[in-house]
């Protein structure tokens, strides 16, 4: 398959990144700024949340109204969110209407009002989402996972916390963005119908006047106790249980997240044949690899009622044990197949690549040919897995149960 | 994209959309069964069944099924809703032959009875999970009360009850019923080979034994029943929100009036940009207020989701039917009518391109049209309407008029506040 991957890094220190997608009509945008929520500061948690809620809110001179507005009526799919990393904002389009919406992207990260009279509707969207959020058992467990699992600040709940959101005033926000939303460490990308050089003048218009700046480096502190219990009062109990694993950068990420599909990937996996099939024991049940730049983890999760709950988490610990020694080839050949799949179709939509090329630059610095992805897959060796997992066994466990009762931790984990 | 459909002799439709130059191909088998083919006797079997069919037939585990389908690299999964129950692949265009031999095995399922009683536990597991979540079993009865009497009443996934009285023998008797070959549609999207599909078809299915179409109850009605408008509360003292889910009529999958409906929940409701969405989530007021179409064969509804705090629900509810009568009694305005139809156009766009999403809206119109429409022709529909579309919707199914409305959170409703019916 062809593949046609651009870059390059405007002046001020911008890296523009582009896929051309044959057979689409559609483009996809991503703006990824490094004013994620490692940065809200202590006392502050939900700052690059209500920070990045702010920026939709009037910029440039269109009101918060007049900026939907020209995006939906363009009928561009816009969405924002803030990770631990970054802020993001995208947005997926008929190919044609790109050179509509660049420009409003573009008030949007260099001139939002953040006024004051939007405040509090900010403010007022952020904590109802939180006390959503409340309400989702699931979503309640894997946070508290990533705050046990991640070293300070990365574990923070990226949504924030609601008695620190009620405290942040407006001048944080303010300071907030213009220290964090700069050139340095910011990428954007798009992906499908684009015409390289086009889009390039374009952002260079838009975006290259802007002066140069670094993105700040975060202080990583230390990690808190390895087990927790939530009281929930739900008939269900969730358990997450996570532990180190190589982030997405090193080349034994590919080792790690094979031997974590074989475990909980997919629907021959160990954890969905032992824990769902064979016992019943539950309807979700799954293992996967969540990367951060310098720190990655391997989360299992389940939710299962309260009497069963006990027997999940004994089986999912054991089936995490016997992996080492035990990896076969057919295993081995259906996680390939898998991430083959999975490879090839991500080139169907436009959105999937914009955000795919991004992420891949945040982790890298550069980005991955389909070709490069597929031949990495290929080296992977029933060897190699057991290799990597001989040196590298398990052996920072972390768990959360949320529910009725508190679980039974091994000792290691309570101690 | 071309379209192209065959009938075997034993009256499985067998349809594609082929796109040339697609990445992958997806590939579902389409049943014409859900929970409103159900009984009191038998509710949930549908839902049920269809775990079961992962299960495996005679020649085959369900543990070979799960690894045949990682083997191949499928995208593999399954839904059941009121009308449908949908298995569907997607895999890489070399896989294609595979993934629809497999699937059209599983669809004459063994129904062993020790699997029977293990999935069983799996069942009662999902019934807990979508328990604790929200919005905490207001939708199932929200249905139920805008459907009263109507098989659409029926919740998909049954009760802890219906599930543990079922006996393997009932399912046995269901899947003999209603997976007739005439009853199903095997479709497929993407880069498809039509000749390989027909011939894999045939191969697989064309043994099997062909029904008399298998009956389907329709009921044309009033809903709600008698047109008066019903208000419940379900009480969750541990949850943090309240959420209410308020069902008026609108136009059923069989009315030209549906695509005006999808456009005006697009204006009234849609998650952001809305009229809802100004009036409530802009200013923190509401987790959500939402508004969307739903269309059955033989009856329509225009869904409301509202979250916020509890102490709100019932200004907040009034503000949202106040909303609805001003749009019914004002009308809308030219820009937002193209606003929303830019939306839905790129929604269709950005859609198609994806044979993974194209696979639902051909396979789900055959069966319950047996017709096929075009990216092409959505868009067509979609840039045809006007406002008079919008404004003659308005008028025949009023928003603001007769609802159910169900509240589930932590606040002790009283029953009979008429919040919902306020402007009735």
């Amino acid at each position: 398959m062809q593949q046609t991957l651009h870059s390059t890094t405007l002046a001020n220190g911008i890296v523009v990144l582009g896929e051309y997608l044959p057979g689409l009509e559609s483009v996809a945008i991503a703006f990824h700024a490094p004013a994620g929520a490692v940065h809200d500061g202590p006392g502050r948690c939900g700052l690059a949340t209500l920070s990045g809620e702010m920026m939709l809110r009037g910029a440039g001179d269109r009101t918060s109204r007049q900026i939907i507005e020209a995006l939906e009526g363009g009928g561009v799919q816009w969405s924002q969110a803030v990770s631990t990393s970054h802020a993001s904002f995208s947005g997926a389009m008929v190919a044609r209407q790109l050179t509509v919406a660049l420009p409003i992207y573009a008030d949007i990260i260099r001139r939002p009002r953040l006024e004051e009279d939007q405040l509090e509707s900010a403010r007022q969207m952020v904590l109802q989402n939180l006390a959503g959020t409340e309400d989702d058992p699931a979503h309640r467990a894997m946070s508290a996972l990533r705050q046990l699992h991640y070293s300070t600040p990365w574990g923070m709940p990226s949504e924030g916390v609601s008695a620190e959101v009620e405290g942040i005033g407006i001048d944080a926000i303010r300071g907030f963005v213009s220290a964090h939303v700069r050139p340095g460490g910011m990428i954007i990308a798009a992906a499908g119908r684009i015409d390289w050089e086009t889009f390039v003048a374009g952002v260079e218009r838009l975006f290259g006047d802007w002066d140069a700046g670094a993105p700040e480096t975060v202080r990583t502190g230390g990690r808190g106790p390895r087990f927790r219990h939530v009281h929930h009062d739900s008939q269900q109990t969730h358990i997450a249980v996570a532990w180190s694993v190589p982030p997405y950068r090193s080349d034994e990420s590919y080792e790690a997240t094979a031997a974590l599909a074989i475990l909980g990937g997919g629907s021959s996996s160990r954890l969905f044949s032992e824990v769902r099939e064979r016992r019943g024991l539950c309807y979700s049940v799954s293992s996967g690899y969540q990367t951060l730049r310098d720190q990655a983890a391997a989360i299992c999760y389940s939710g299962t009622s309260a009497a069963r709950a006990q027997e999940t988490l004994d089986v999912i610990l054991e089936e995490i044990d016997r992996l080492p020694g035990t990896i076969e080839q057919s295993e081995l050949d259906r996680v390939k197949a898998r991430a083959k799949s999975g490879l090839v179709m991500q080139q169907e939509s436009s959105a999937a690549r914009a955000g795919s090329i991004a992420r891949q630059w945040y982790h890298l610095g550069t980005m991955r040919t389909l070709g490069e992805e597929l031949d990495r897959y290929d080296r992977l060796s029933v060897g190699s897995i057991e290799g990597w997992l001989a040196d590298n066994p398990v052996r920072d466990l972390s768990v959360v149960s949320l529910g009725r009762e508190p679980l039974e931790v091994p000792d290691e984990v309570r101690a | 994209m071309k379209f192209v459909h065959e009938r075997l002799d034993n009256g499985l439709d067998v349809i594609a959309e082929i796109t040339d130059g697609a990445l992958s191909t997806s590939v579902g088998f389409f049943v014409k069964t859900g929970a409103r083919d159900e009984s009191d006797a038998i509710w949930g079997a549908s839902h049920f069944l269809e775990h079961m069919v992962f299960k495996g037939t005679h020649d085959l585990s369900g543990d070979e099924i799960n690894r045949r389908f990682d083997w191949m690299g499928a995208a593999a999964n399954a839904f059941t809703s009121e009308e449908d129950t949908v298995y569907h692949a997607a895999v890489l265009p070399e896989q294609q032959h595979e993934a629809v031999s497999l699937l059209a095995r599983m669809m004459r399922p063994a129904l062993r009875e020790e699997d029977f009683t293990t999935e069983k536990l799996v069942i009662l597991e999902e019934i807990r999970m979508y328990d604790d979540q929200p919005p905490f079993g207001a939708d199932d009865r929200c249905r139920a009360a805008f459907f009263g009497r109507h098989p659409l009443a029926r919740s998909v996934l049954g009760t802890v009850a219906s599930i543990e009285a079922l006996p393997v023998e009932a399912m046995r008797e269901y899947h003999r019923r209603r997976y007739a070959p005439g009853n199903i549609v095997l479709a497929a999207t993407g880069a498809v080979d039509f000749a390989a599909l027909l011939e894999s078809a045939r191969r697989h299915c064309g043994d099997w034994e062909p029904l008399a179409s298998a009956d389907r109850t329709t009921a044309p009605g009033r809903h709600p029943p008698d047109g008066r408008s019903t208000i419940e509360s379900i009480t969750r003292p541990a949850a943090t929100l309240e959420y209410a889910v308020r069902m008026s009529a609108g136009p059923a999958g069989n009315d030209d009036d549906r695509y005006a409906a999808k456009l005006l929940a697009v204006i009234l409701g849609d998650d952001s940009g809305s009229r809802l969405y100004w009036s409530l989530v802009d200013s923190g007021e509401a987790e959500q207020a939402s508004c969307h179409h739903h269309d059955f064969l033989d009856a329509g509804f225009f869904a409301t989701q509202l979250s916020c705090d509890a102490e709100d629900v019932e200004p907040l509810l009034s503000r949202i039917v106040d909303v609805y009568a001003t749009t019914a009694s004002a009308g809308i305005e030219a820009a937002e009518l193209e606003q929303a139809r830019n939306k839905l156009a790129g929604r269709v766009v950005l859609g198609g391109e994806r044979p993974r999403r194209r696979l639902f809206s051909v396979g789900l119109e055959w069966a319950h049209t047996g017709g096929y429409r075009s990216v092409a022709d959505d868009l067509r529909i979609v840039e045809g309407l006007g406002l008079e579309d919008v404004h003659r919707m308005l008028a025949r199914w009023p928003l603001h008029g007769p609802s159910a409305t169900v509240l589930a959170g932590p606040h002790s409703a009283d029953a009979s506040a008429p919040a919902a019916a306020k402007a009735e």
